[in-house]
């Protein structure tokens, strides 16, 4: 194990090599925001988050939070210096989170990101720039997944709309998607003898303005949405098998190179539409050809759940120490990000960051 | 000898319910110092000092080492982060101080009978207007679990000091959590109980410190 100063100076030489290779590859060095509002952190991750990040209020109530990734502060860096088109940055700092216990841990990375790509093949070049710097290390494994991948699966499958969202919307969040799965299989989810009540006193609120404003939505809202959700099938859409088309596609875990081949076979096998499908996986093909050799790359279904502003191709670089995994680098897509942190729209985004602290113990 | 530190609730049926549940056990609750004091000292037993003290607080003081045992709600211990059960023990679950956390939508939303429909309506909320649903209430961490367990990840907290069941017609939330026990309340406030909204089901507890559950005197309470 390295110490103090030993630490410090590998810190330094590896960042500036890395940050020297991301330059070469066109990404501008640039200086993130230590702190955050922490409103616009809720906003991106939910109450939830604010129980890993060191926050603190101000005396006017406002509280504020220290970084605990670098990915917020490149997309705020976007917004406020008002960018339209494609930028990419590369950045060294710190990021701050809180463990379960409520003990702070530091990181420091080194990473990408490309913003409102103009190029198609922006994945390929960010995965390949973040793998780049590490491409010596022993027995370096990658593992990449696709939550759009996953999207397009429920978008096939013969599902009311509502149970599509809901299962898309908790990807990421593994308990409740398991949960969600039983309940489809159980095909529980109305209570007859409540919407009894309730019909009736839909008549009351038809008759009334509108408008009118109840508990922050309109009636004309809350009536239209009752009366989706009656008409909405209940009854006969197959929960029990979309549940088992579901589960065998999260078992998938193959080396990349199968990939395409084997997720088209299992759409064929189960009925579902290809069409899509094809054409989504050019990326995915792309990074094939040209760093499939390069690396020992499988490609996992069931990868990319951790974070839920992840919307496409994730990745993650490991190696194995003494038997226990070292995680080097991850990252992926993130298209929703930007709208939530104040952009206005959605656009496209991705990025990548190497764990120093890992890879100077290698 | 140190003296054993018991904590009552200073307030309210609770602390009536508490004084009546202690005599119940051959323990009478004196105030020798006169009502309005808050300490207090048990009738016959020298090794007793009592304090009245907010629910709350006496968690807290529990949770510090200030006091040995005390009376309060499950609720409140639940609401503290985690790590406050690993040093303040459940010796005894009570049959006072009953009250359920709930959470409660406007009655007029039909369209909202269970927690999956929350989920839904929250997203297609944020869609709209751009910001998430706001939950009002006096227990941030107890409502914020519970929500995710239920998939519901849309939300904010509003936190609360009283008269909860007001926030979502005056603009300030959408909905709330509160404590119920007839749901009569909330009823009288335009209200429902989502189906599965049920957050907590409390009552008072007799509470312990860990060094404190060997204690000979908590054979009083068997």
């Amino acid at each position: 194990m390295k110490r103090g100063l030993e630490k410090k100076k590998l810190k330094e030489n590896f960042s500036k090599k890395i940050l020297n290779l991301f330059k070469k590859r066109k990404f501008n060095f640039t200086d993130l925001d230590l702190l955050i509002d922490t409103n616009l952190l809720t906003e991106r991750s939910g109450e939830q988050f604010k129980k890993s990040t060191l926050t603190y209020r101000d005396l006017l109530g406002k509280e504020i939070s220290l970084r605990p990734d670098l990915t917020v502060s490149t997309a705020l860096k976007y917004i406020q210096e008002k960018k339209t088109k494609e930028e990419k940055y590369c950045y060294y700092g710190t990021a701050y989170r809180l463990d379960k216990k409520g003990d702070l841990k530091v990181f420091d990375q080194l990473g990408c990101e490309i913003i409102n790509p103009s190029t198609k093949n922006s994945s390929l070049l960010l995965i390949d720039s973040i793998l780049e710097p590490i491409k010596k290390i022993r027995k370096l494994e990658i593992v990449i997944g696709d939550v759009g991948l996953f999207k397009i699966l429920i978008d096939a499958l013969d599902l009311p709309e509502r149970w599509k969202l809901r299962l898309i919307r908790h990807f990421s969040r593994r308990e409740y998607f398991i949960e969600l799965l039983k309940r489809l299989e159980t095909n529980y989810d109305l209570d007859q003898e409540t919407i009894n009540v309730d019909t009736q006193r839909l008549q009351d609120l038809i008759k009334i303005d509108q408008s009118k404003i109840i508990g922050g939505r309109t009636v004309a809202e809350i009536v239209k949405r009752f009366k989706k959700k009656l008409k909405d099938p209940r009854d006969d859409y197959k929960g029990k098998l979309n549940v088992r088309i579901i589960r065998n596609y999260l078992k998938i875990n193959l080396p990349l190179q199968k990939a395409e081949k084997t997720i088209i076979a299992f759409f064929n096998k189960n009925k579902l539409p290809t069409k899509n499908i094809k054409n989504y996986f050019k990326k995915i093909i792309l990074i094939n050809k040209k760093i499939g050799k390069k690396y020992s790359i499988s490609f996992k279904t069931d990868f990319g759940r951790n974070a839920e502003y992840y919307t496409g191709i994730v990745f993650l670089a490991y190696a194995k120490e003494k038997g226990q995994v070292v995680e080097l680098a991850r990252g992926g897509e993130y298209s929703n990000l930007l709208k939530t942190l104040g952009y206005k729209k959605d656009i496209l985004a991705l990025g990548g960051a190497i764990n120093l602290n890992q890879l100077i113990n290698l | 000898m140190n003296k054993i530190k018991i904590g009552l609730p200073s307030k309210g049926r609770l602390r009536g319910d508490s004084i009546n549940f202690f005599q119940s056990k051959n323990l009478k609750v004196v105030n020798s110092f006169g009502d309005r004091n808050y300490f207090f000292n048990i009738e016959k037993n020298n090794e007793v000092e009592g304090i009245f003290l907010h629910a709350r607080e006496i968690i807290e003081r529990i949770n510090d080492g200030t006091l040995d045992m005390g009376i309060s709600g499950l609720d409140l211990l639940k609401e503290f982060p985690e790590v406050y059960s690993e040093n303040v023990k459940t010796f005894q679950k009570l049959d006072f101080g009953f009250a359920d956390l709930v959470v409660a939508a406007p009655k007029d939303w039909l369209d909202v009978q269970n927690m999956a429909d929350l989920e839904e309506v929250s997203f297609d909320f944020r869609e709209k207007y751009t910001r998430r649903m706001r939950v009002a209430t006096k227990y941030p961490n107890l409502t914020e679990s519970f929500f995710l367990s239920k998939g519901v990840s849309q939300f904010r907290v509003v936190p609360s000091l009283g008269a909860t069941e007001s926030y979502p017609f005056t603009g300030s939330a959408e909905l709330i959590t509160d404590i119920t026990s007839t749901g009569s309340t909330l009823k009288a406030n335009n209200l429902r109980i989502i189906n599965d909204g049920s957050i907590l089901k409390s009552s008072a507890c007799v509470f312990v410190s860990k060094n404190f559950l060997k204690n000979k005197f908590l054979r009083n309470f068997k």
